[in-house]
Formats: structure tokens, sequence, C-alpha cells
């Protein structure tokens, strides 16, 4: 048992580290103007190798420089953000179906970014705004829940009051945005990777690479604070101050990524109960695997958005297709035991 | 290490722990006793600090716990709940190895030496064998040694153990007992325990500590304390008292 458990840890560590470049790589070629494969790496070595005998000016590097790349980076750092702060959210709550999403931080974020976007003309940075807003949210729905904040009704109930009532606002800043700014703000809340753009990757990549090492270090202590604050308080931790890291850590790195992809919800919670499916719970494995498989993940679906049909389909769309299956299995399971 | 309580207060809706003063001595077992509600485990967690108590003071060795650091006061006190109320099946020896984490810093993970303190522990409960076992597929008892092998990883000075042998058959009971003896015997660990079981607590402990309504009505070694008019104090019913063999089984 634990042999075959060892190796699948292995073997899933080296897909970890090589599948994330393969799709990344496989991914340069889909879209709506097809790229052949050869043209791809004939392109790319002439960007790094200039003067080379591929070089020259490619009729392919606008597209897979200025459009494919940064929302290809997009699609992978995303991934991992929403992944790795879905894993250490169930840690932290010691709760399995807890995620970004259902702790009112997704819409919270939204909230905040469309709040830039549409009335302060970008003054504060959306992703300082998405912020901001999702750490309200997550205050507002530990406060809801109270001492009842382990309990996983309890706080899945108040993770619900507060996306509801950040959705409602959400709803008046539509009411009140010109038609214009309507329009592309509901293709935004629907989660798109279309607006990626190196400009935006320039704040969002180094806050989500920053969030997402710091809690991939913080792996082993979530085994720790996993146990309950009263058995890690025993055990000598300062819950209180590790309990804020993680959470503002968790809140930092989606509401990065809400502000530039918009809602694409599930994948903090499918992508961690796969790797704890194949690995086990400890999240010495589990955080940084979820990392990698959320950056996949996302890839992969942003690959299907661009290419199932002649119109691109909002990433939301497919995420929530896949996740609200997934957790209504999930809820079957509660009250059994998590692996 | 010897274990000081001082004028202690705790009070949870209609109720109230007061502990006026009482001492646990250094290398010995003591058993904590009484009727459901008499505010036994109340007692222990305000000793282990879990709760927060409105007035007095916990001192081991004349420190007060309250002026230590929680890593400071988690190499002094461990403290062994009667379940563990975690959600993730972790394996035995990565639940084991989070007793570690007064010693490992924060954005670190167990080392070779720390790996090697939990094996070591689960040695000393018997548990060798088990390191890569889910928790989940533990029976009760071998949950309740996996806990104290926890705690033993942590290395304190002072065991704290609620209730360890509750739910248990026989068999696990008296292996959990003879453990604890030997946590203070071999290891020179202060334990503290809360125990249902009269004649178990008689046999097992050096010292007992009564208690009824949040108050300690006596303590002292078995031998010296141990009545049938205490007993009704403490359960309001009639309770003989044999000698048997050299020990002293009680009647009910």
């Amino acid at each position: 048992m634990s042999g075959t458990r060892n190796k699948k840890t292995t073997a899933a560590f080296i897909l970890a580290a090589v599948l994330p470049v393969v799709i990344l790589v496989l991914s340069l070629n889909i879209g709506a103007y097809r790229i052949p494969p050869k043209a791809v790496f004939t392109t790319i070595v002439g960007a790094v190798f200039p003067g080379g005998a591929a070089s020259g000016p490619s009729p392919y590097a606008d597209i897979l420089f200025r459009i494919r790349l940064p929302r290809l980076l997009l699609a992978l750092f995303a991934g991992a953000a929403l992944a790795v702060s879905g894993a250490s959210l169930q840690a932290l709550f010691k709760n399995p179906l807890v995620f970004e999403f259902s702790l009112g931080i997704s819409y919270g974020a939204a909230f905040g970014a469309a709040l830039s976007l549409v009335f302060l003309g970008r003054k504060v940075p959306a992703q300082a705004a998405a912020f901001v807003f999702a750490i309200i949210a997550v205050l507002a729905v530990l406060v809801i829940a109270g001492k009842s904040a382990s309990q996983v009704v309890t706080i899945l109930l108040s993770g619900v009051i507060v996306s509801a009532l950040f959705q409602a606002l959400l709803s008046l800043v539509e009411f009140f945005a010109n038609p214009y700014a309507l329009q592309s703000l509901i293709f935004w809340l629907m989660g798109s990777l279309s607006q990626a753009d190196w400009k935006d990757l320039g704040m969002t990549l180094p806050i989500i690479g920053v969030g997402v090492t710091v809690l991939i270090l913080l792996r082993w202590r979530l085994n720790v604070l996993s146990l309950g604050e009263d058995e890690a308080r025993a055990l000598g931790v300062n819950v209180k101050r590790e309990k804020i890291v993680v959470i503002v850590l968790a809140a930092l790195t989606t509401a990065a990524a809400t502000a530039v992809t918009g809602v694409i919800s599930w994948v903090g919670l499918i992508v961690p109960h796969l790797v704890r499916m194949a690995v086990g719970a400890d999240n010495r494995k589990v955080i940084p695997l979820s990392a990698a498989y959320g950056a996949c993940l996302l890839l992969v679906a942003d690959d299907i958005a661009r290419s199932a049909a002649s119109f691109e389909i909002p990433i939301g769309i497919l995420t929530s297709v896949v996740g609200i299956p997934f957790f209504i299995v999930l809820l079957k399971k509660s009250g059994k035991i998590w692996l | 290490m010897k274990v000081r309580v001082e004028n202690l207060h705790f009070s949870y809706g209609e109720f109230s722990l007061h502990v006026a003063g009482q001492t646990f001595a250094d290398a010995r077992v003591t058993s904590i006793v009484g009727p459901n509600g008499a505010g036994k485990s109340t007692f222990l967690k305000c000793l282990a600090t879990i709760l927060p108590a409105s007035r007095g003071s916990v001192f081991v060795d004349e420190q007060d716990l309250a002026d230590l650091s929680g890593k400071s006061r988690a190499r002094l006190v461990g403290y062994v709940p009667q379940e563990p109320s975690f959600t993730f099946n972790y394996s035995v020896l990565d639940f084991v190895l989070t007793g570690r984490a007064a010693s490992i810093p924060v954005f670190s993970s167990p080392s070779r030496h720390d790996v090697a303190a939990a094996e070591d522990a689960l040695r000393f409960v018997g548990l060798a064998e088990l390191p890569g076992r889910p928790f989940f597929e533990l029976s009760s008892g071998e949950r309740r040694l996996v806990l104290i092998a926890r705690t033993l990883a942590q290395d304190p000075d002072i065991l704290l153990l609620d209730e360890p042998t509750t739910f248990l058959d026989p068999r696990h009971e008296i292996e959990i007992l003879e453990l604890i003896r030997r946590l203070a015997g071999e290891m020179r660990k202060t334990v503290i325990v809360t125990l249902h079981d009269l004649d178990m607590a008689v046999k097992y402990s050096d010292d007992m500590v009564f208690m009824k309504g949040g108050n300690v009505v006596a303590a002292g070694p078995p031998g010296d304390i141990l009545s049938e008019a205490l007993l009704k104090a403490v359960y309001d019913i009639e309770m003989g008292i044999l000698d048997v063999d050299g020990r002293r089984l009680i009647v009910r």
C-alpha cells in the first residue's frame, strides 16, 4: 500500500515538473489562427537566438508573443494560484469543501476589480481593489460563522451569504455601468484569459509568484494547522498569526488572478481533491502538486475554450461545468473519510 | 518537573472551576477522578492553557506558563486529547510528526532528526511497524497510542492525558495505563491523567485528585485518602473498599 503510494507520489512529482511546460508549448499551437508546430518552434528559436539560422521576422511572432504567450502564462499562474489557495484554505479550516469561491473571496475580488474597471478608470489597480474586497469577504465569512467556523456547513452557508452579497453589489456596478463597459464587464465576469497583456501580467505574475511560493513554503505547517486551533496551539503554533498569513496569501493570490481573469471557480476544489486521491493528505505533497496540476487544468481548459467552437467559450463556464458535478459527488461523500 | 496551581478560576456558562492550590509531583502519575461534569477535563485543559483561566496561574518549576511563548510552553507541557479532531487522513508517521511543530521553523519541514524522534516515539508506544498506515484505518486503542506518541515526539516534561482509556476494551485499557506508568518511571515525565475507572486509577496512580462541582475535594496518594466516606461524598452513591492480595478494590 505504502510502496504503491510512494511510486504514485514519485510519478506525480515527475509529471508535475514536466506536464505544465509540455502543455504550455503545445498550447502555443492552438487558437483561432492555427500555427503549425514547426512554425512555433522556429519562431521561438528565432526569438531566443536572434541571428541564428531560424532568425528573421516571423509572421507568427506577434500572435505568439503578444497574444498567446501572455495568455498562457496567465493560465499557468492563475491555475496554480487558485489550486494552491484552495488547498491551503481546506487545510486551514480543516474543511475539505472550502475553497476561495465558498469563502466569498472570488466574488469579493470580482466586485473590487469591477469597481476599479468601471468607476475608477484603473486609478486604483484592479489587483489592489480585488485584494481589499477579497479580504473583506473572507473576514465577513469568519464573523458570520463565528465560533463554528470549523464546521463544514456553517462556513459554507456563511460563504453563500457573503458571495450573494457581493454578487448583488456586482449587479449594482453593472446597473450603473455604461453599455460599452457593461459588455466587457459581463464577458470578463464569466471568466476569460483573453484580456491578458504584458502590462497586467507585470503586476499579476509577481504577486501570484510570491503568494504561491510562500504557501508552498508553509506546506508542512498546514498539516499542523489542519489539526484544529486547540491542538495546533497545544503543539506550540502561534495559530492566530499563522492563520492570518495563510488567509492573506490565499486572498492575495486569488484576487491577483481574478482581477485579470474574472471569476474562474472550482479549480481550488477539484485539483487538491484529485491530488489527495493520488498521493494522500500530506500537504508537503498536496500544496506543490496542486500548483502544478492547477496550472495544467487551466491551460487545458483555456485550450478547449479557444478551440472547441468557432467563438471563444468563457473559461469560467467550462470549469463550472466540470466543477459542479464534482462538488455534488464530494458533498455526498461528506461525513465519510477524506483522503 | 513539578506543577503548581494557584487560585485557578475558569467559568463557562453555569459551570465554574476553582482550584485554590494543587501541586503535581515530579515524575509521578497523578489521576484526576470524579463524576461527569466535575470539571476534570476543564481542569486539564486549563493546565495545558488550551482554555484560558480567568484568574490564577499554573507554574512549572516556579515558571508561570502564562509568561511563556507558545513554543516554550509546548516544550514543557504536552496535551493528549481523547480523540483527534482532524479531518484529513494522514499517515501515522505524518500525524506523529506534527508533535515536532515547536522545534521546526515556520517555513521548514521536518528534518531527519524530527523523523527519527517520531519513529522513536512510535517505537516506545509499540507501533514501530505502523508509520505508513493511514490514521483512520487504526483501531481505537492504536489511535490513543498514536496520540501519546505524538506528544512524546513533542518531548515535553509534563504530559496531560484526557481520558485516554475511555471506550477501550480491558486489554487496550491496561496497555495504555502500563505505558503511562513507563512514561513516569522510565522517561521521568510528570503525568497528569483524567480517568473514569476508579479501580484502575487506584492501581496505576501515585497520587489521586478527587473533583466535584469544579472543585478539588481531596488529593494525595490513594492509600492515604481513599475512604468510603470520600467516595460517597464525591459520587453520591454507596461504594465499598476491599483489600484483596494487597490491592484495593472498589465495590459498587
